[in-house]
């Protein structure tokens, strides 16, 4: 019983608040151009008003385009179910899965994605594919080695027993191993999620957009299932992030007030990663695509720097 | 007053020495990840930031156990150096040659990444054999150090142009610097006056060699060299 509601708060919280952080972050992008910038609840109108409306669907296509927005959104949910919000309360939920799961979950999501996007024969969609399959054949192997990074020193594949391990620690964040690895998974996240080095998420220009071109042919309740599960996907990024790197849950008791106040914690610091992200987003340009291999090669330089970095300190010594 | 030097001693103990030493390094990898010459001036001008900033720690520790201001004044001494008046020299020089052309490094850079990656292996092989280092934290530190003089050497032979390879030169000069304060935690301070005195001569005498190259054959780089002219 007890399960049930953790897995309820669990998915309330990664649901309520994922478009909360593309809103943060269009603000602050906006105030950094001296705009005012769309309300930042402006993603739950959308999404309210895309719901009501009925989708298109081209008469060429197959069940595939109309399967992937729920098959994404599903993907999303099951990863957003893998990574706990708050550790030590809701680490009792134990789904059998770890990171090698999240990984595959976020790379079916993408494949279905990337085959609706072929699938309506439209230029742009195949366009943005194959952009996608590049970039994300280059972050994904960053992304398995910065996570076995940091599975190795937790001697352990389980995220909720890794962010346990992690709260035994003073201070992960300048801990030499996990800011390597917290960079490497700073410029993942920045990847995966679309964010401006790689893909800018705001323009329709044929030229730049790769997560754009993909669903460009959506419409409606389609549309609102997509760009949710986008949202949510980067929430459960940035939840990994900070429950590993800036972990909270050992300074809080139990209790249903201390999972209030953990819940409360969470959601300041996944609001001023928001913050980082969006600064970071603002004081960079989009690189060309051929560039991007440097940035992934950087990543993976980073979380195998991190590895080499546990090897050099002995082995044991976190 | 004991009490206070038994916190500052944890505060700013090997815990923040070993984070500053991986940030030393990581800021080697971006100067070899960099592709603009004024990218690597300001590369550069982080990493002697960083070392200034493990020369601060170092100095206050040294001020507070043993008394010695010595490690304080090179810190301000690095900062007057390495921070400000060489990478403004730097700059200078580059602002005044004609011929700019910036892409200058012979692999691209994933390649060159991964080759220093490798070098920071090596270094961990090498250092690993040699006796008396087996403390943790001090065997991170001076893997880190020499990793830096690596990737120094190779920047150095990875760049055609004469600014690039004067900033390998200092990158060398300055994991030389870091990885001797983390073994002897603070040298005699006369060698540390030597040292800046050399460097200030060299960029000096770089700059000026750079000058007479881009007059000479109005190009800085120095594959030109292999050429004869009269």
């Amino acid at each position: 019983m007890d399960t049930i509601i953790y897995i309820i708060i669990q998915l309330g919280v990664v649901l309520l608040i994922a478009p909360l952080i593309n809103g943060v972050i269009k603000k602050v992008k906006a105030l950094s151009q001296k705009r005012k910038g769309a309300p930042l609840l402006q993603m739950y109108f959308d999404l309210y008003k895309l719901m009501k409306k009925s989708s298109v669907v081209s008469d060429v296509s197959s069940w595939i385009y109309k399967a992937t927005p729920y098959i994404v959104f599903g993907t999303a949910i099951a990863a957003a179910l893998l990574v706990p919000v708050s550790t030590t309360i809701l680490s009792s939920i134990s789904i059998p899965g770890d990171f090698i799961m999240l990984v595959s979950i976020f790379a079916l999501g993408r494949f279905f994605m990337m085959a609706a996007a072929l699938d309506t024969a439209s230029t742009f969609g195949g366009m943005g594919s194959s952009r996608e399959a590049m970039i994300s054949s280059l972050i994904e192997p960053s992304m398995m080695v910065s996570l076995f990074a940091i599975g190795i020193i937790a001697q352990t594949t389980s995220l909720p027993l890794i962010m346990l391990k992690v709260q035994t620690m003073a201070f992960p964040l300048v801990h030499p191993v996990y800011m390597m690895v917290g960079l490497a998974l700073l410029i993942i996240i920045i990847a995966e999620t679309a964010r401006i080095p790689v893909d800018d998420p705001s323009t329709h220009l044929e030229l730049t957009m790769v997560h754009e071109a993909m669903i460009l042919e959506y419409s409606g309740r389609h549309l609102a299932l997509m760009e949710y599960a986008a949202s949510v996907k980067q929430l459960v990024l940035i939840t990994l992030f900070v429950n590993i790197l800036m972990p909270h849950d050992q300074w809080i008791g139990a209790g249903i007030a201390a999972i209030g106040l953990s819940l409360l914690i969470y959601l300041f610091k996944v609001i001023f990663m928001a913050l980082v992200i969006a600064v970071f987003e603002v004081n960079t340009v989009k690189f060309k695509l051929f560039s991007i291999p440097n940035l992934a090669a950087l990543a993976f330089i980073l979380a195998f720097l991190g590895i080499l970095q546990f090897f050099i300190l002995g082995g044991n010594h976190v | 007053m004991s009490d206070f030097a038994a916190v500052s001693d944890l505060a700013v103990g090997s815990k923040i020495l070993e984070t500053l030493s991986v940030l030393i390094l990581l800021s080697a990898f971006l100067l070899m990840a960099n592709k603009r010459i004024n990218s690597y001036i300001k590369s550069f001008r982080l990493q002697s930031f960083l070392i200034a900033l493990t020369a601060g720690i170092m100095g206050i520790r040294s001020l507070f156990n043993e008394g010695r201001w010595d490690i304080l004044i090179v810190c301000v001494l690095i900062i007057a150096l390495k921070v400000i008046l060489i990478p403004a020299r730097l700059s200078k020089t580059y602002a005044n040659v004609r011929y700019k052309v910036e892409k200058d490094f012979i692999w691209n850079i994933p390649i060159l990444i991964l080759v220093c990656c490798g070098l920071v292996v090596f270094s961990y092989f090498t250092l690993a054999g040699v006796e008396g280092i087996s403390g943790e934290s001090s065997n991170l530190q001076l893997v880190n150090s020499v990793s830096v003089i690596w990737i120094g050497l190779f920047f150095m032979i990875s760049r055609k142009k004469a600014i690039g390879q004067i900033i390998g030169f200092l990158v060398i000069e300055n994991g030389l610097y870091i990885t001797a304060m983390l073994v002897t935690h603070g040298m005699p301070f006369i060698v540390d006056l030597g040292i800046f005195i050399d460097l200030l001569t060299f960029v000096m005498i770089m700059g000026l060699i750079t000058f007479r190259l881009n007059d000479q054959f109005d190009s800085i780089d120095t594959d030109q060299l292999k050429n004869l002219k009269g």
